[in-house]
């Protein structure tokens, strides 16, 4: 796929603003914790803290891991060494969609913490998890590779 | 307390949680709580940048528009020296009214002998019109174009052609569909314009190595692979390029093939020739140098070459590969974005394939004229002959002027002098942007169609004119 025959030079930038993205991605993740609660061995608390912990290393693979764009953009590559989280608006920080996906680990953290009626151990997994998908959306982590890890 | 854990209304058991959990706990969470409502609340940084109505109105005030045409200096060589061709361009050329010996364009094979292409040509017409003004992917492909390719990739024993409808875009746009950002670029430094234009496109990083010095490019690749050693992390996703130009416009020098293909091998780069000028010239069937050095074709990446020379119709073409070739036919910019070739042009080149595959005794006599041509223009006093024996692009550079302002004004006056006592030759002309600014020089073709009389006779000619004036 090229992209920018009609509309945005790179399309990474702003798909996830898409209308219904947020639904799905509500879904997906709603879905992904029914299965596990239905699975009959896995307590309430259990289940929380997978769809936690699953749903933080997802954002850490998809938006601070892989690199470049699915789309070939004609002008070579501009965004070939950036993760998908900084070229989200170009690199502007605290966009909408910034903000949005800021904000869905904390309040699934949050929530993840009440049915595990704060035990301990569930805490911190999930903390842990929490730190590793949210220090990289810092703005003062824009392109930074933390020991050269991920750097090429 | 049984009541309470039992309890069916929800705000106890909320109560319970927050209330039996540990003060850190509770103090986490409640920070978190709160950098969601700050980050909600946060306002997008605008760069620190707000303009009052004031200030805006200024700046709006203060601005002032670029005139659509610059104004020109009145000395600029493109108003000076201006020439009409009249009529067919052969052996002959017609120059402001004045018939001269064609030593100018680059029609070496002189196939103005052939009317066939031209019949050829003049049939298309009646059959397909003058072309679609569509791209090759939209509308613009016609059967003569797969002919053309089908038989471009066979008379050079390749895989695939893909077929440009512009030379220059040809090799300008092969370049940065598979050149990017992340990648190097050994090329020379004396690669023609085209070249040079498809390297600033794709944005890599270019290393310049001095003109068909193997040892200087050996050094380069050296200290490349040094600093790949250094980081094999990076070098793991970095491509290498190396691109040369088969016989070199700009000097007329062959390139040494054989040992490019040896440090290709060694240093694991890609190769790409550009056979602008060697496509068609030399070999014993005009496939180029890598037929003249016996190279073997599949040891060259990409080949990209010029309709507009050997050939004379319009256009150039790339043979590689199926996958190296396919690939532009998506990403290489000039084949998606402008319109196809006129099939007329087509028609045209394939009429002159047809008369490469017949009869490729015109490659030899080509040579030969070439041969001869070098010989004698060697023994000018004031001018000195560069250029391969075998090219038929050769240039004569001023023996004792180095300054290039000065010395393109002596050969600007040369070449008109020459004009006007029957003898078309041109002052090679660059623009200013060029890499590394060749030295100035008066551009000889060579055309097969040249007789022993008309090389002496030009040789006269420039002799006694370069005399005059230098």
């Amino acid at each position: 796929m090229i992209a920018g025959g009609h509309g945005n030079q790179n399309p990474n930038e702003d798909w996830t603003m898409s209308k219904g993205f947020y639904m799905f991605y509500m879904l997906v993740v709603a879905v992904f914790h029914l299965i596990l609660l239905s699975i009959p061995f896995i307590s309430t608390p259990m289940a929380w803290t997978l769809t936690n912990i699953t749903h933080n290393l997802a954002h850490l693979y998809f938006l601070h891991i892989i690199k470049g764009a699915p789309w070939q953009s004609i002008d070579s590559h501009e965004h070939i060494r950036e993760t998908h989280w900084e070229q989200l608006d170009s690199g502007v920080h605290w966009t909408l969609q910034r903000k949005t996906l800021i904000s869905i680990p904390i309040i699934l953290f949050l929530l993840t913490c009440m049915y595990t009626r704060n035990d301990e151990i569930h805490f911190i997994a999930n903390f842990i998890s929490l730190i590793v998908c949210i220090i990289p959306k810092m703005p003062s982590f824009h392109h930074r590779r933390l020991f050269g890890i991920n750097k090429y | 307390m049984l009541q309470a854990e039992s309890s069916p209304y929800i705000f106890s058991v909320l109560y319970d949680i927050i209330f039996q959990a540990p003060t850190y706990v509770i103090f986490l969470e409640l920070s978190l709580l709160l950098l969601v409502i700050w980050i909600i609340i946060h306002k997008q940084s605008n760069g620190g940048k707000h303009l009052t109505q004031k200030q805006k109105e200024e700046i709006i005030k203060n601005w002032v528009s670029e005139p659509l045409v610059a104004e020109i200096d009145e000395n600029h060589p493109a108003l000076q020296n201006n020439h009409i061709v009249d009529g067919p361009i052969g052996k002959f050329i017609t120059v402001d009214g004045i018939k001269c010996l064609n030593m100018a364009t680059h029609n070496y094979l002189g196939l103005e002998e052939y009317p066939k292409i031209k019949e050829n040509a003049i049939n298309c017409i009646h059959k397909y019109g003058v072309g679609s003004c569509g791209p090759r992917g939209f509308y613009g492909t016609v059967d003569v174009h797969l002919e053309l390719e089908e038989r471009l990739a066979k008379f050079m024993d390749q895989e695939e052609a893909v077929v440009y409808s512009y030379a220059f875009s040809t090799v300008a746009s092969a370049i940065p569909a598979y050149c990017k950002r992340t990648d190097i670029i050994f090329a020379d430094e004396c690669i023609n314009f085209a070249i040079q234009k498809g390297i600033d496109a794709s944005r890599s990083k270019v290393v310049y190595f001095k003109h068909n010095d193997m040892r200087d490019l050996e050094k380069k690749l050296q200290e490349q692979a040094k600093a790949d050693q250094k980081n094999p992390k990076k070098a793991a996703k970095t491509r290498r390029f190396l691109i040369v130009e088969g016989i070199y416009m700009n000097t007329g020098e062959m390139c040494p093939l054989r040992e490019l293909v040896e440090l290709r091998a060694k240093y694991k780069l890609r190769l790409f020739l550009d056979e602008t000028v060697s496509f068609g010239t030399i070999g014993k069937s005009g496939h180029g140098i890598t037929e003249l050095l016996c190279v073997d074709i599949k040891e060259v990446d990409l080949i990209s070459a010029s309709l507009e020379n050997a050939v004379e119709s319009i256009g150039g073409f790339c043979v590689g590969s199926h996958f190296i070739v396919e690939h532009q036919r998506l990403s290489g910019l000039g084949y998606c974005f402008s319109a196809s070739q006129p099939p007329l042009l087509t028609q045209a080149a394939i009429s002159a394939l047809d008369i490469f595959e017949q009869e490729p005794r015109i490659f030899e006599q080509l040579n030969d004229v070439a041969e001869k041509v070098d010989e004698q223009f060697r023994y000018f006093t004031k001018l000195e002959l560069k250029g391969h024996p075998l090219s038929p692009v050769k240039h004569l550079y001023l023996k004792h002027v180095d300054d290039l302002e000065e010395s393109e004004k002596i050969l600007r006056k040369i070449a008109d002098e020459c004009m006007k006592k029957g003898l078309a030759v041109v002052a090679a002309e660059y623009l200013p942007i060029e890499k590394f600014p060749p030295k100035r020089s008066l551009r000889i073709t060579v055309n097969r169609l040249l007789t022993a009389d008309d090389i002496s006779n030009a040789y006269k000619i420039i002799e006694e004119v370069s005399k005059s004036i230098a």
